[in-house]
């Protein structure tokens, strides 16, 4: 039987899934980080990337995560003279996270991985029905 | 005879199989649905008359070439071939993976698996009857 390879594909594919909802809830948790120095840089965020790669073992395209880059995006300002991370002009510079876009971004994963879900599932039902022909 | 060599019980098998390759490659276009650049493939569909020609041999049903010139049904070549779909959207990464259609297509294979995986049960009743068995 060759359902191993559908199951592993798919468990590829959730592991990546679950990769990124492991960024993105690091994006979110450190929305309003900070530098504690004068004029510091706060939290960078993280994006993570995907890479198609194909398993020899499986004879297939497995899924996998790729190397997390750094949003290149302005951080914001916001003024607060008394931060300790504020700069001469009174500016403290904050992450360059928004929580919307991260929100969707967590929904995306979570539809994906629900597919994968889904995939296995369905594969099971398969070898399932297999074996009931042995007892048939 | 064993059992696997009657022709419906062959073809049956070779669906089965057909199902079971196609189920990786569905889970493959999941797995991938956020890569960029990765289009989406699908098994070039299984043809029954080339199957029927194919496994019927002597038993089955032949065309008569009665001329030269008649052609014979196609040389029966790899009944399972890979196949690039043409994409029906594709994002701005170049992903061409709807989701939900792939869902769609794992349930209906899993469901037309379970069709072939009970006529070959039926087949076996029906063979475990002729030989006298109650099933």
């Amino acid at each position: 039987m060759d359902f191993l390879r559908s199951l592993s594909i798919a468990a590829s594919g959730l592991k990546v899934q679950s990769g990124r909802m492991r960024i993105i809830s690091e994006n979110i948790a450190n929305a309003d980080s900070t530098a504690n120095t004068a004029g510091g840089a706060p939290y960078q965020r993280k994006i993570p990337t995907f890479k198609s790669r194909f398993d020899d073992a499986l004879g297939a395209q497995v899924v996998e995560l790729g190397r997390i880059e750094k949003d290149k995006a302005p951080f914001e300002t916001k003024y607060e003279p008394g931060h300790p991370a504020a700069n001469a002009a009174g500016y403290v510079l904050t992450p360059n996270v928004n929580s919307l876009v991260e929100q969707m971004d967590l929904r995306e994963a979570q539809r994906t991985y629900e597919a994968n879900l889904g995939v296995i599932t369905a594969t099971r039902r398969m070898v399932a029905r297999t074996l009931e022909i042995l007892r048939a | 005879m064993l059992f696997g060599d009657l022709p419906l019980v062959g073809m049956l098998k070779q669906k089965m199989a057909w199902h079971e390759q196609r189920q990786g490659v569905l889970a493959q276009n999941v797995a991938n649905a956020d890569t960029p650049g990765y289009k989406t493939r699908d098994l070039e569909n299984l043809s029954f008359p080339e199957l029927a020609a194919k496994t019927g041999g002597a038993s089955g049903v032949t065309m008569v070439a009665t001329d030269p010139r008649h052609m014979g049904p196609g040389a029966p070549g790899a009944a399972m071939r890979d196949e690039r779909r043409k994409p029906y959207e594709v994002t701005p990464q170049g992903n061409a993976v709807v989701l939900e259609d792939e869902v769609m297509r794992v349930s209906q294979n899993v469901q037309d698996y379970q069709m072939a995986a009970d006529l070959y049960s039926r087949g076996l009743g029906m063979l475990k009857m002729a030989v006298g068995r109650r099933s």
